[in-house]
């Protein structure tokens, strides 16, 4: 054990009338032996020591002094000795440790009980300690409350108050409680002792009911009914407020299906024909965003991106034999700038029914039949070609009487025709990734029969007829800009219009380089058809390219004498294509 | 907002006990005459405000710079009032006749005026003295010449003809709490405030038996 001296534990005055100070003797030695230690004390305006008064009234280990040797607002000393040595010592002034009794005579009475009989109030009264004299005014005490449920652990605490009653509000008749009172010098900080403990409880004074045990307890349905209901309130009236912002912020607006390439004001203005031809176009249709060569504006194709060219070109489906439909998205390109539909604005005015339009399912079925064909957009493959061809070719040697009549619907397709001589890759909008056969890529349609046949003009008979002739050899190509112009073909065709073709429509064609007007056409026909069935041996070439001058409704086209200046020797040896440094060079 | 702060601080202000009077004698009145009872609930709440200020202030400035100092190892002070012979227990008190009591009441707070006045100058002049203490010193001096004015108005009514002597005892502290060692000077402080509280606490009980016995017969 630690060692432990005799010291002052505290000194305390009830009522400022007397006071007792008490000590602990310690473990120092055997201290047994009574009155060894002494308590000596001095007021300040004396000199000496003396001994305590009474070592027995306030019990063991204490000091009591009586009112005689009591002076309140005197400094005091007091120590704590043995015959030689201080222990301790203190110094204090009675006013100081005033520490008053606990009160007395606590009791309790009902003032009311709450109309349900669940709660009741009550109201406390005691009686001031009889040490202290508060009548007449020589102490002033205040006294604090503390109560509790008896089986709770933590007390309640009233504000200390100057009073003798004090009332308790809503106590529990079902509960029995327990209150407790201490007090203390009104400008002092401590409190004195807690008085004994009263119990309260209802049941015995016959107040209270049994049954009413049940607790009101937090209206948690009330609370989640009012809260719902102002929820809503607040949500209607965001939803109703006229500030478009705050609305935003707290409902953001959904995203409405937007659906790429359809212009939302076509859907707003209602042109149900319309929209149907873009809606029912619109799953073959993916926007041509990713072309590698997007300056060569003036080549246009269906057929938009790689994905595409696992379908049937154009070309498949207008010469097979099956499936061929005038398609309104043929020669439309979906740029995607900001243009309504995913169809040529023209197509629209073209009067096609919604059923023949863009018909989605033949669409894609031709799409996917010729995946092979990836590389071909613009031709066919040698083979395919010939047979194509020939078929054609018989087709319109049949139909020769026809194409006069329907000069005016010759439609543009892409053709490509196979020759013995080695394929450069024809530039298209898909280009690089394009090797075709130096074959002409466009073919002048004549006619499309009913049952879906191409007719093809004239000119390309003879080119058919000149493949099937395997007139032209092999010649080197200018490449040029990564076109690979076919020289040859035109050679060839130079070679054999030269060889074969009259005079005229030779002249013709060469003067226009490649372009055609009608007139040509027409005469070229004329001439053809008036050579019979033969084997097509006319030599004029068709040209590569017509401007269109005037896109008739329904399916007329009609073409442009354009005038295209061709200076160059070159230029027109080169090939039916035109690079744009020629075409700069060309136009003014 | 503005109007919630409002109240509150001046509930809090109000709460204060003893602070604020109730004017029964509306201002500017001539022939408004407060009772004795009601001049003796004045008095008793100033005095009782006024010993729980010395008490607030003397706890601050022995929390701040007392601690360490064995200051109250020299509780064996005396006080300039005490050579002011006032009753030191309650027999002595209950004997004493009340006029001499009220007397005696005057001359210690005719005693303290002037050196609570020094200590609101002089309190300012300690290193970093905490704003608390220093108002509170203000306040102090203040309400003492409140309680002054009241006290002489009480035993006007009180007495009954002859002009006491004056009781007074005069105050030479002034030099110690100018003292330019600082140990001596916050020890003169300590002292005074000790001083303070006491004499606080005593006119406060004198003031609380007297009232007891003039105004409600020795049964409060």
């Amino acid at each position: 054990d630690l060692l432990q001296w005799p010291q002052i534990s505290k000194c305390r005055s009830p009522e400022m009338e007397t006071f007792s100070c008490f000590w602990t003797a310690g473990n120092l030695y055997n201290l047994t032996v009574p009155r060894i230690l002494q308590l000596l004390y001095k007021k300040s305006n004396e000199e000496d020591w003396k001994e305590c008064p009474d070592y027995i009234t306030s019990g063991q280990n204490s000091c009591y002094f009586n009112a005689s040797y009591t002076s309140v607002w005197t400094p005091y000393c007091v120590q704590l000795a043995s015959k030689n040595e201080v222990y301790d010592k203190k110094c204090f002034s009675v006013d100081e440790i005033v520490l008053p009794d606990p009160p007395i005579h606590l009791n309790w009475t009902l003032l009311n009980t709450s109309q349900t009989g669940i709660h009741g109030d009550i109201q406390v009264r005691w009686d001031p300690p009889p040490t202290a004299d508060v009548r007449k005014g020589w102490i002033t005490l205040e006294y604090e409350l503390q109560y509790k449920e008896v089986n709770e652990t933590k007390w309640k605490e009233l504000k200390p108050r100057l009073s003798t009653m004090v009332p308790l509000y809503s106590l529990k008749t079902a509960r029995d409680y327990e209150i407790r009172i201490r007090s203390r010098q009104r400008t002092s900080e401590k409190f004195g002792e807690f008085s004994e403990i009263l119990y309260v409880s209802f049941s015995q004074m016959g107040i209270g009911c049994d049954h009413c045990t049940e607790e009101v307890e937090f209206p948690w349905f009330l609370v989640v009914v009012f809260g719902v209901c102002g929820l809503a309130v607040t949500v209607i009236s965001i939803m109703l407020t006229k500030q478009p912002r705050l609305k935003m912020l707290i409902f953001p607006p959904v995203p409405v299906p937007k659906i790429k390439g359809i212009d939302p004001d076509l859907l707003k203005k209602g042109k149900l024909d319309e929209v149907n031809s873009i809606l029912a176009c619109h799953d073959n249709y993916k926007t041509q965003l990713y072309i590698d060569d997007l300056w060569v504006e003036f080549i246009e194709l269906d057929v938009e991106d790689p994905d595409e060219k696992n379908r049937a070109s154009d070309t498949d489906r207008l010469l097979s034999e099956d499936h061929l439909k005038s398609h309104s998205s043929l020669g439309a390109k979906d740029d995607d700038s900001g243009r309504a539909s995913c169809c040529e604005p023209d197509i629209p005015e073209t009067d096609f029914s919604a059923s023949d339009t863009c018909d989605a399912t033949s669409d894609s079925d031709q799409f996917k039949k010729a995946t092979e064909k990836e590389e071909d957009l613009l031709c066919l493959d040698r083979q395919d070609n010939d047979e194509s061809l020939s078929s054609l070719a018989n087709t319109d040697l049949q139909r020769q009487h026809r194409s006069t009549q329907s000069e005016n619907s010759h439609l543009w397709a892409p053709f490509g025709e196979s020759i013995e001589s080695p394929r450069p890759s024809v530039h298209t909008q898909i280009s690089n990734q394009n090797s075709l056969a130096s074959t002409d890529f466009y073919a002048q349609v004549s006619d499309i029969t009913p049952a879906g046949r191409v007719v093809l003009s004239p000119g390309q008979k003879s080119k058919l007829g000149r493949a099937q002739r395997e007139g032209c050899t092999e010649q080197n190509f200018t490449i040029d800009n990564t076109y690979f112009c076919e020289a040859d073909v035109k050679k060839c065709i130079a070679v054999t219009s030269h060889e074969e073709n009259e005079p005229r429509v030779q002249e013709q064609a060469y003067n226009e380089d490649g372009y055609f007007t009608t007139e040509s056409l027409t005469t070229t026909v004329a001439n053809l058809g008036a050579s019979t069935a033969a084997p097509p041996s006319s030599e004029m070439p068709v040209a590569d390219y017509t401007s269109i001058h005037i896109v008739q409704s329904p399916q007329g086209l009609v073409l442009n004498a354009t005038a295209l200046p061709v200076p160059d020797k070159e230029f027109n040896v080169s090939c039916g294509y035109v690079s744009t440094d020629q075409l700069n060079k060309i136009m003014p | 907002g503005l109007l919630l702060a409002a109240l509150l601080v001046s509930h809090m202000l109000l709460t204060k006990e003893g602070v604020t009077s109730m004017p029964i004698c509306p201002s500017g009145s001539v022939n408004c005459q407060l009772s004795l009872e009601e001049l003796f609930d004045r008095a008793v709440k100033l005095s009782h405000y006024i010993h729980y200020l010395s008490s607030e202030m003397f706890n601050e400035f022995d929390e701040r710079y007392a601690q360490g100092r064995g200051f109250i190892a020299k509780a064996v002070n005396s006080c300039h009032t005490a050579s002011l012979t006032t009753p030191e227990d309650k027999e002595q008190a209950q004997q004493i006749h009340h006029e001499d009591l009220l007397n005696l009441i005057l001359g210690v707070l005719r005693s303290w005026n002037d050196p609570l006045i020094h200590l609101a100058s002089e309190v300012q002049r300690i290193k970093e003295a905490p704003e608390t203490i220093l108002w509170k010193a203000v306040e102090i001096e203040e309400q003492n010449k409140r309680l002054l004015e009241g006290m002489e108005k009480i035993v006007g009514r009180v007495h009954s003809g002859e002009v006491e002597n004056e009781i007074y005892t005069p105050w030479d502290g002034l030099p110690s709490l100018q003292l330019a060692d600082e140990d001596s000077r916050l020890f003169a402080f300590y002292n005074l405030l000790h001083c303070l509280r006491r004499d606080s606490h005593k006119i406060d009980n004198y003031l609380k038996v007297l009232k007891c016995r003039l105004i409600h017969d020795n049964n409060c």
